[in-house]
Protein backbone atom coordinates (compact mmCIF):
# COMPACT_ATOMS: atom_id res chain seq x y z
CA UNK A 1 0.00 0.00 0.00
CA UNK A 2 1.14 3.34 -1.22
CA UNK A 3 -1.09 6.56 -0.92
CA UNK A 4 0.79 9.62 -2.29
CA UNK A 5 -0.17 13.57 -0.97
CA UNK A 6 -2.81 13.06 2.28
CA UNK A 7 -3.05 15.56 4.18
CA UNK A 8 -0.76 13.62 7.04
CA UNK A 9 2.18 13.69 4.47
CA UNK A 10 1.81 17.37 3.46
CA UNK A 11 1.63 18.74 7.03
CA UNK A 12 4.31 16.20 7.29
CA UNK A 13 6.56 17.76 5.32
CA UNK A 14 5.62 21.79 7.50
CA UNK A 15 6.87 19.53 10.45
CA UNK A 16 10.67 18.32 9.02
CA UNK A 17 10.77 22.13 8.05
CA UNK A 18 10.64 23.50 12.06
CA UNK A 19 12.89 25.42 13.85
CA UNK A 20 14.66 26.03 10.49
CA UNK A 21 14.91 28.95 8.09
CA UNK A 22 13.50 29.51 4.44
CA UNK A 23 15.16 31.72 2.14
CA UNK A 24 14.09 33.76 -1.24
CA UNK A 25 16.42 33.16 -3.57
CA UNK A 26 16.23 34.69 -7.20
CA UNK A 27 18.70 31.94 -9.38
CA UNK A 28 20.40 28.61 -8.80
CA UNK A 29 23.84 30.63 -7.30
CA UNK A 30 21.64 32.41 -4.71
CA UNK A 31 19.76 28.94 -4.22
CA UNK A 32 23.17 27.02 -3.50
CA UNK A 33 24.33 29.73 -1.03
CA UNK A 34 21.63 29.65 0.92
CA UNK A 35 21.91 25.48 1.07
CA UNK A 36 25.58 25.63 2.13
CA UNK A 37 24.65 28.44 4.79
CA UNK A 38 21.50 25.71 6.34
CA UNK A 39 18.48 27.26 5.05
CA UNK A 40 15.86 23.80 5.37
CA UNK A 41 13.97 25.22 1.79
CA UNK A 42 14.26 27.96 -0.36
CA UNK A 43 11.74 30.16 -2.44
CA UNK A 44 12.66 30.38 -5.87
CA UNK A 45 11.76 33.86 -7.32
CA UNK A 46 11.88 36.24 -10.06
CA UNK A 47 12.35 39.65 -7.43
CA UNK A 48 12.31 39.55 -4.16
CA UNK A 49 9.87 41.51 -2.47
CA UNK A 50 11.67 44.67 -1.73
CA UNK A 51 12.70 44.81 -5.70
CA UNK A 52 9.10 43.67 -6.30
CA UNK A 53 8.16 46.84 -4.17
CA UNK A 54 10.82 48.97 -5.87
CA UNK A 55 9.37 48.29 -9.16
CA UNK A 56 5.48 48.17 -9.02
CA UNK A 57 3.51 46.84 -11.77
CA UNK A 58 2.03 43.59 -11.79
CA UNK A 59 3.62 40.79 -10.09
CA UNK A 60 3.23 37.07 -11.32
CA UNK A 61 3.90 33.65 -10.56
CA UNK A 62 8.32 33.65 -11.22
CA UNK A 63 9.03 31.89 -14.66
CA UNK A 64 9.02 28.22 -14.95
CA UNK A 65 12.94 28.61 -16.17
CA UNK A 66 13.95 30.34 -12.86
CA UNK A 67 11.97 27.80 -10.63
CA UNK A 68 13.24 24.76 -12.59
CA UNK A 69 16.76 27.12 -12.70
CA UNK A 70 16.79 26.37 -8.77
CA UNK A 71 15.17 23.15 -8.47
CA UNK A 72 17.81 21.24 -10.19
CA UNK A 73 20.64 23.01 -8.02
CA UNK A 74 20.06 22.19 -4.80
CA UNK A 75 18.96 18.95 -2.65
CA UNK A 76 16.76 21.18 0.01
CA UNK A 77 13.06 21.74 -0.55
CA UNK A 78 11.98 24.15 -3.36
CA UNK A 79 8.90 26.53 -2.53
CA UNK A 80 7.46 28.88 -5.10
CA UNK A 81 4.04 31.61 -5.30
CA UNK A 82 1.04 31.64 -6.95
CA UNK A 83 -1.35 34.34 -6.62
CA UNK A 84 -3.60 34.29 -4.10
CA UNK A 85 -6.78 32.62 -6.08
CA UNK A 86 -4.65 32.17 -9.13
CA UNK A 87 -5.04 28.39 -9.44
CA UNK A 88 -3.81 27.61 -12.56
CA UNK A 89 -0.34 29.46 -11.50
CA UNK A 90 -0.71 27.05 -8.56
CA UNK A 91 -1.44 23.92 -11.13
CA UNK A 92 1.43 24.50 -13.04
CA UNK A 93 3.71 24.61 -9.92
CA UNK A 94 1.96 21.25 -8.94
CA UNK A 95 3.10 19.99 -12.65
CA UNK A 96 6.93 20.57 -12.06
CA UNK A 97 6.80 18.58 -9.00
CA UNK A 98 7.51 22.01 -6.61
CA UNK A 99 7.51 20.98 -2.88
CA UNK A 100 5.67 23.05 -1.39
CA UNK A 101 3.62 26.26 -3.50
CA UNK A 102 2.94 29.95 -1.33
CA UNK A 103 -0.40 31.57 -2.33
CA UNK A 104 1.21 34.92 -1.53
CA UNK A 105 0.09 38.38 -0.92
CA UNK A 106 3.67 39.40 -2.17
CA UNK A 107 2.24 38.71 -6.00
CA UNK A 108 -0.88 40.56 -7.26
CA UNK A 109 -3.91 38.74 -5.96
CA UNK A 110 -5.96 37.49 -9.21
CA UNK A 111 -8.88 37.19 -7.21
CA UNK A 112 -10.41 39.75 -4.64
CA UNK A 113 -12.83 37.43 -3.19
CA UNK A 114 -11.79 33.72 -3.20
CA UNK A 115 -8.55 31.89 -2.43
CA UNK A 116 -7.62 28.69 -4.30
CA UNK A 117 -9.14 25.27 -3.09
CA UNK A 118 -5.40 23.98 -1.75
CA UNK A 119 -7.09 20.42 -1.24
CA UNK A 120 -6.98 19.46 -4.90
CA UNK A 121 -3.38 19.39 -4.91
CA UNK A 122 -0.12 17.07 -4.80
CA UNK A 123 2.13 19.92 -3.22
CA UNK A 124 1.16 21.51 -0.02
CA UNK A 125 0.75 25.24 0.66
CA UNK A 126 1.61 28.00 3.07
CA UNK A 127 -0.47 30.52 3.00
CA UNK A 128 -0.19 34.23 4.59
CA UNK A 129 -2.31 35.31 8.23
CA UNK A 130 -2.40 38.69 10.18
CA UNK A 131 -5.17 37.25 12.26
CA UNK A 132 -6.56 33.97 13.76
CA UNK A 133 -9.49 34.19 11.25
CA UNK A 134 -7.56 34.59 8.21
CA UNK A 135 -5.39 31.11 9.21
CA UNK A 136 -8.31 29.00 9.89
CA UNK A 137 -10.05 30.23 6.80
CA UNK A 138 -6.63 29.78 5.08
CA UNK A 139 -6.62 26.05 7.06
CA UNK A 140 -10.15 25.10 5.76
CA UNK A 141 -8.96 25.69 2.11
CA UNK A 142 -6.34 23.24 2.78
CA UNK A 143 -3.12 25.66 3.80
CA UNK A 144 -0.46 22.60 5.01
CA UNK A 145 1.39 25.95 6.62
CA UNK A 146 0.50 29.07 7.87
CA UNK A 147 2.97 32.27 7.99
CA UNK A 148 2.11 35.45 9.46
CA UNK A 149 2.16 38.05 6.64
CA UNK A 150 4.52 40.65 7.92
CA UNK A 151 5.84 43.34 5.49
CA UNK A 152 7.49 41.37 2.89
CA UNK A 153 10.25 44.10 1.49
CA UNK A 154 10.38 46.27 4.15
CA UNK A 155 13.03 44.83 6.14
CA UNK A 156 10.87 45.81 9.69
CA UNK A 157 9.81 43.19 11.37
CA UNK A 158 6.65 45.50 13.67
CA UNK A 159 4.03 44.08 10.98
CA UNK A 160 5.21 40.44 11.11
CA UNK A 161 5.20 40.91 15.59
CA UNK A 162 1.46 42.40 15.36
CA UNK A 163 0.58 39.54 13.23
CA UNK A 164 1.90 36.86 15.39
CA UNK A 165 0.88 38.50 19.10
CA UNK A 166 -3.09 38.79 17.33
CA UNK A 167 -2.70 35.16 16.23
CA UNK A 168 -1.72 34.02 19.82
CA UNK A 169 -3.99 35.63 21.34
CA UNK A 170 -7.14 35.02 19.48
CA UNK A 171 -5.76 31.59 19.59
CA UNK A 172 -5.58 31.76 23.76
CA UNK A 173 -9.33 32.90 23.44
CA UNK A 174 -10.13 30.15 21.70
CA UNK A 175 -8.73 27.39 23.85
CA UNK A 176 -9.45 29.03 26.75
CA UNK A 177 -13.18 29.22 25.86
CA UNK A 178 -16.24 27.50 27.19
CA UNK A 179 -18.21 24.80 24.65
CA UNK A 180 -20.86 27.36 24.70
CA UNK A 181 -18.75 30.38 23.64
CA UNK A 182 -17.30 28.80 20.17
CA UNK A 183 -19.90 29.61 17.77
CA UNK A 184 -20.03 33.34 18.95
CA UNK A 185 -15.77 33.41 18.78
CA UNK A 186 -16.11 31.91 15.32
CA UNK A 187 -18.53 34.65 14.07
CA UNK A 188 -16.17 36.97 16.05
CA UNK A 189 -12.95 35.83 14.31
CA UNK A 190 -14.70 34.77 10.73
CA UNK A 191 -13.19 31.64 11.92
CA UNK A 192 -14.67 27.98 10.23
CA UNK A 193 -16.42 26.20 13.30
CA UNK A 194 -14.62 22.90 12.70
CA UNK A 195 -11.06 24.38 12.51
CA UNK A 196 -11.54 26.16 16.01
CA UNK A 197 -12.74 22.78 17.18
CA UNK A 198 -9.87 21.37 16.29
CA UNK A 199 -7.80 23.72 17.48
CA UNK A 200 -9.59 23.39 21.46
CA UNK A 201 -8.76 19.67 20.79
CA UNK A 202 -5.24 20.36 20.10
CA UNK A 203 -4.82 23.24 22.57
CA UNK A 204 -2.57 24.85 19.06
CA UNK A 205 -2.69 25.82 15.60
CA UNK A 206 -3.73 22.25 13.26
CA UNK A 207 -0.22 23.37 11.14
CA UNK A 208 2.65 24.91 11.50
CA UNK A 209 3.16 28.77 11.38
CA UNK A 210 6.15 30.74 10.59
CA UNK A 211 7.12 33.86 10.66
CA UNK A 212 7.38 35.84 7.73
CA UNK A 213 7.53 39.66 6.39
CA UNK A 214 10.22 42.25 7.47
CA UNK A 215 12.69 39.60 9.00
CA UNK A 216 15.92 41.14 8.81
CA UNK A 217 18.07 40.12 11.39
CA UNK A 218 19.11 36.88 13.59
CA UNK A 219 17.58 39.03 16.39
CA UNK A 220 14.51 39.54 14.23
CA UNK A 221 14.36 35.69 14.00
CA UNK A 222 15.07 35.12 17.49
CA UNK A 223 12.11 37.65 18.43
CA UNK A 224 9.31 35.59 16.30
CA UNK A 225 10.76 32.44 17.35
CA UNK A 226 10.15 33.37 21.09
CA UNK A 227 7.00 35.07 20.33
CA UNK A 228 5.86 31.33 19.68
CA UNK A 229 6.85 30.55 15.83
CA UNK A 230 8.26 27.65 14.51
CA UNK A 231 10.58 28.94 12.08
CA UNK A 232 11.48 31.89 9.81
CA UNK A 233 11.05 32.68 6.29
CA UNK A 234 13.78 35.54 5.41
CA UNK A 235 13.00 37.42 1.79
CA UNK A 236 14.66 40.23 0.88
CA UNK A 237 17.05 40.40 3.75
CA UNK A 238 19.78 38.17 3.41
CA UNK A 239 20.77 38.92 -0.69
CA UNK A 240 19.85 42.69 -0.20
CA UNK A 241 22.74 42.98 2.59
CA UNK A 242 26.28 43.11 2.63
CA UNK A 243 27.16 39.56 2.97
CA UNK A 244 24.65 37.18 2.27
CA UNK A 245 26.04 34.13 3.04
CA UNK A 246 27.68 35.23 6.56
CA UNK A 247 23.97 36.98 7.05
CA UNK A 248 22.26 33.52 6.17
CA UNK A 249 24.33 31.43 8.54
CA UNK A 250 23.64 33.68 11.54
CA UNK A 251 20.01 33.82 10.84
CA UNK A 252 20.23 29.98 10.77
CA UNK A 253 21.96 29.85 14.21
CA UNK A 254 19.92 32.36 15.91
CA UNK A 255 16.92 30.39 14.74
CA UNK A 256 17.54 27.53 16.41
CA UNK A 257 19.34 28.82 19.35
CA UNK A 258 16.85 31.39 19.63
CA UNK A 259 16.95 32.04 23.55
CA UNK A 260 20.31 31.86 23.86
CA UNK A 261 21.14 35.78 23.80
CA UNK A 262 25.15 35.18 23.72
CA UNK A 263 24.91 33.12 20.88
CA UNK A 264 22.57 35.86 19.43
CA UNK A 265 25.26 38.21 19.99
CA UNK A 266 28.35 35.96 18.75
CA UNK A 267 26.69 35.19 15.90
CA UNK A 268 25.62 39.35 15.13
CA UNK A 269 29.16 40.28 15.45
CA UNK A 270 30.76 41.58 12.52
CA UNK A 271 27.84 40.66 9.75
CA UNK A 272 28.02 44.11 7.99
CA UNK A 273 25.25 46.51 6.65
CA UNK A 274 21.72 44.75 7.37
CA UNK A 275 18.74 45.91 4.31
CA UNK A 276 17.88 49.51 4.61
CA UNK A 277 14.37 49.21 6.38
CA UNK A 278 11.16 51.03 5.53
CA UNK A 279 9.34 52.59 8.37
CA UNK A 280 5.73 51.25 7.55
CA UNK A 281 4.21 54.59 8.72
CA UNK A 282 5.69 55.66 5.34
CA UNK A 283 3.78 53.54 3.60
CA UNK A 284 0.31 54.26 2.25
CA UNK A 285 -2.65 51.56 2.65
CA UNK A 286 -2.54 50.69 -0.86
CA UNK A 287 1.35 50.38 -0.48
CA UNK A 288 0.90 47.41 2.49
CA UNK A 289 0.86 43.86 0.93
CA UNK A 290 -0.45 42.29 4.08
CA UNK A 291 -4.20 44.24 3.04
CA UNK A 292 -4.10 41.42 0.01
CA UNK A 293 -6.11 38.81 0.95
CA UNK A 294 -9.48 37.95 1.70
CA UNK B 1 14.93 8.05 32.26
CA UNK B 2 16.01 11.15 30.51
CA UNK B 3 15.71 10.77 26.56
CA UNK B 4 18.24 13.82 24.82
CA UNK B 5 16.26 14.96 21.14
CA UNK B 6 18.61 16.43 19.14
CA UNK B 7 16.95 19.78 18.57
CA UNK B 8 19.09 21.78 16.21
CA UNK B 9 15.43 21.86 13.52
CA UNK B 10 12.67 19.05 12.56
CA UNK B 11 10.31 17.20 13.75
CA UNK B 12 11.98 17.39 17.75
CA UNK B 13 8.99 18.32 19.17
CA UNK B 14 6.95 15.29 17.89
CA UNK B 15 9.79 13.09 19.64
CA UNK B 16 9.61 15.27 22.85
CA UNK B 17 5.99 14.29 23.11
CA UNK B 18 5.98 10.43 22.30
CA UNK B 19 8.65 10.46 25.05
CA UNK B 20 6.64 12.63 27.36
CA UNK B 21 3.49 9.86 26.27
CA UNK B 22 5.40 7.21 27.86
CA UNK B 23 6.56 9.37 31.11
CA UNK B 24 9.64 9.68 30.31
CA UNK B 25 11.88 13.07 30.38
CA UNK B 26 12.74 14.57 26.84
CA UNK B 27 15.12 16.77 27.18
CA UNK B 28 16.00 19.30 24.12
CA UNK B 29 19.69 19.44 23.34
CA UNK B 30 21.08 22.27 20.59
CA UNK B 31 24.49 23.11 22.46
CA UNK B 32 26.69 20.76 23.93
CA UNK B 33 26.37 22.61 27.54
CA UNK B 34 22.68 21.12 27.21
CA UNK B 35 24.00 17.84 27.89
CA UNK B 36 23.49 16.08 30.91
CA UNK B 37 23.23 12.90 31.78
CA UNK B 38 20.89 11.29 29.65
CA UNK B 39 19.59 7.38 29.25
CA UNK B 40 18.65 7.38 25.20
CA UNK B 41 19.40 9.62 22.60
CA UNK B 42 16.93 10.60 19.37
CA UNK B 43 18.33 12.18 15.95
CA UNK B 44 15.26 13.61 14.37
CA UNK B 45 14.02 14.12 11.27
CA UNK B 46 14.57 17.48 9.41
CA UNK B 47 17.35 18.82 6.36
CA UNK B 48 20.63 17.33 6.98
CA UNK B 49 22.08 19.54 4.96
CA UNK B 50 20.52 21.97 8.03
CA UNK B 51 21.55 20.35 10.89
CA UNK B 52 25.10 19.89 9.56
CA UNK B 53 26.00 23.36 9.27
CA UNK B 54 24.06 24.61 12.47
CA UNK B 55 26.12 21.57 13.87
CA UNK B 56 29.15 23.73 12.74
CA UNK B 57 28.98 26.09 15.43
CA UNK B 58 28.20 24.03 18.41
CA UNK B 59 30.27 20.87 17.44
CA UNK B 60 27.96 18.55 19.22
CA UNK B 61 27.58 15.99 17.00
CA UNK B 62 31.50 14.52 17.79
CA UNK B 63 30.14 14.29 21.54
CA UNK B 64 26.74 13.26 20.17
CA UNK B 65 28.80 10.45 18.49
CA UNK B 66 31.05 9.41 21.40
CA UNK B 67 27.77 9.15 23.19
CA UNK B 68 26.04 6.73 20.64
CA UNK B 69 29.98 4.91 20.73
CA UNK B 70 29.76 4.28 24.35
CA UNK B 71 26.11 2.41 23.77
CA UNK B 72 23.49 4.76 24.67
CA UNK B 73 19.95 3.39 23.08
CA UNK B 74 19.99 5.96 20.21
CA UNK B 75 16.87 6.04 17.96
CA UNK B 76 17.41 8.11 14.19
CA UNK B 77 14.77 9.04 11.87
CA UNK B 78 15.09 10.02 8.09
CA UNK B 79 17.24 12.68 8.35
CA UNK B 80 18.81 11.73 12.11
CA UNK B 81 19.34 8.10 9.80
CA UNK B 82 21.46 10.39 7.62
CA UNK B 83 23.39 11.50 10.23
CA UNK B 84 24.49 7.93 11.42
CA UNK B 85 24.58 6.16 7.87
CA UNK B 86 28.17 5.09 6.97
CA UNK B 87 27.95 5.87 3.32
CA UNK B 88 25.79 8.71 1.91
CA UNK B 89 24.51 8.91 -1.50
CA UNK B 90 23.87 12.59 -2.53
CA UNK B 91 25.44 13.67 0.21
CA UNK B 92 28.56 13.05 2.94
CA UNK B 93 28.57 10.72 5.80
CA UNK B 94 28.49 12.81 9.35
CA UNK B 95 29.15 10.55 12.64
CA UNK B 96 28.42 6.98 10.81
CA UNK B 97 27.35 4.64 13.51
CA UNK B 98 25.34 1.97 11.25
CA UNK B 99 26.87 0.39 8.38
CA UNK B 100 24.34 0.90 5.99
CA UNK B 101 24.36 3.27 2.67
CA UNK B 102 21.80 6.02 2.49
CA UNK B 103 20.19 7.06 -0.70
CA UNK B 104 19.06 11.17 0.11
CA UNK B 105 15.54 12.06 -1.38
CA UNK B 106 16.01 8.31 -3.19
CA UNK B 107 11.73 8.59 -3.71
CA UNK B 108 12.02 12.00 -5.15
CA UNK B 109 10.36 15.10 -4.17
CA UNK B 110 7.35 16.30 -1.83
CA UNK B 111 4.84 15.21 -4.26
CA UNK B 112 6.06 12.19 -4.46
CA UNK B 113 6.02 11.62 -0.57
CA UNK B 114 3.86 9.13 0.84
CA UNK B 115 1.88 7.07 3.34
CA UNK B 116 2.82 3.39 2.85
CA UNK B 117 2.34 -0.15 4.83
CA UNK B 118 5.36 -0.92 7.23
CA UNK B 119 6.28 -4.00 8.99
CA UNK B 120 7.95 -2.50 11.99
CA UNK B 121 9.60 -5.74 13.89
CA UNK B 122 6.13 -7.77 14.50
CA UNK B 123 3.64 -5.08 13.57
CA UNK B 124 2.30 -4.09 10.23
CA UNK B 125 1.01 -0.29 10.53
CA UNK B 126 0.77 2.77 8.21
CA UNK B 127 3.68 5.18 8.49
CA UNK B 128 4.53 8.73 6.75
CA UNK B 129 7.70 8.84 4.58
CA UNK B 130 8.49 12.34 3.60
CA UNK B 131 11.13 12.99 1.06
CA UNK B 132 12.44 10.27 2.37
CA UNK B 133 16.03 8.58 2.38
CA UNK B 134 16.35 4.97 0.76
CA UNK B 135 18.69 2.54 3.04
CA UNK B 136 20.10 1.26 -0.08
CA UNK B 137 23.05 -1.45 0.69
CA UNK B 138 23.58 -2.92 4.17
CA UNK B 139 27.49 -3.27 4.53
CA UNK B 140 28.06 -5.71 7.24
CA UNK B 141 26.76 -8.85 8.91
CA UNK B 142 26.17 -7.05 12.13
CA UNK B 143 23.13 -5.06 10.85
CA UNK B 144 19.85 -6.67 11.49
CA UNK B 145 16.88 -5.66 8.87
CA UNK B 146 14.06 -4.68 11.74
CA UNK B 147 10.82 -2.68 8.72
CA UNK B 148 10.19 -3.13 4.95
CA UNK B 149 7.54 -1.79 3.31
CA UNK B 150 6.86 -3.69 -0.24
CA UNK B 151 10.80 -5.54 0.24
CA UNK B 152 12.35 -2.38 0.51
CA UNK B 153 14.51 -1.83 3.95
CA UNK B 154 13.48 1.07 5.67
CA UNK B 155 14.69 0.38 9.15
CA UNK B 156 18.27 -1.45 10.54
CA UNK B 157 19.60 -1.84 13.48
CA UNK B 158 23.27 -2.67 14.89
CA UNK B 159 24.11 -2.54 18.41
CA UNK B 160 22.62 0.23 20.15
CA UNK B 161 21.38 1.69 17.31
CA UNK B 162 17.84 1.65 15.35
CA UNK B 163 17.83 3.71 12.21
CA UNK B 164 14.58 4.34 10.51
CA UNK B 165 13.77 6.15 6.95
CA UNK B 166 9.99 6.82 8.12
CA UNK B 167 8.12 8.95 11.00
CA UNK B 168 6.61 6.65 13.61
CA UNK B 169 6.90 9.85 15.73
CA UNK B 170 4.22 11.35 13.76
CA UNK B 171 1.80 8.13 14.46
CA UNK B 172 2.64 7.87 17.84
CA UNK B 173 0.50 4.29 17.38
CA UNK B 174 0.75 2.25 20.63
CA UNK B 175 2.81 -0.54 19.37
CA UNK B 176 5.78 1.94 18.48
CA UNK B 177 4.99 3.74 21.75
CA UNK B 178 5.59 0.38 23.74
CA UNK B 179 8.42 -0.53 21.52
CA UNK B 180 10.15 2.52 22.24
CA UNK B 181 9.53 2.47 26.20
CA UNK B 182 11.49 -1.14 26.01
CA UNK B 183 13.93 0.16 23.85
CA UNK B 184 14.98 3.35 26.26
CA UNK B 185 15.03 0.97 29.27
CA UNK B 186 16.60 -2.08 27.39
CA UNK B 187 17.89 -0.91 24.18
CA UNK B 188 21.63 -1.51 25.02
CA UNK B 189 22.22 -4.51 21.89
CA UNK B 190 19.13 -4.40 20.30
CA UNK B 191 19.34 -7.82 18.86
CA UNK B 192 18.88 -9.11 22.36
CA UNK B 193 15.11 -8.65 22.16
Amino acid sequence: MKIESTDKVKKGLAEMLKGGVIMDVVNAEQAKIAEKSGAVAVMALERIPADIRADGGVARMSSVSVIQEVMESVSIPVMAKARIGHFVEAQMLDSLGIDFIDESEVLTPADEVNHINKHNFKAPFVCGATGLGEATRRIAEGASMIRTKGEAGTGNVVEAVRHMRTITNELNEVIACDEHEIVALSKKFRAPLNVLEEIKELNKLPVVNFAAGGIATPADAALMMQLGCDGVFVGSGIFKSGDPSERAEAIVIATTNFNDPKVLAEVSKNLGEPMVGINIDTLSEEEKLARRGW
Amino acid sequence: MKVGILSFQGSFLDHSKSISEIGFNPLLIKQSKDLDFIDALILPGGESTAMKKINEFSGLLSKLDQIIKDGIPTLTTCAGTILLAKEVIGGEETIPNIDIEITRNAYGRQTESFEGNVKFFENEDIYCFIRAPKISKILSDEVDIIAEHNDEIVGAAQKNVVALTFHPELNNDEYYLNWLYDFILEGKNVRSF
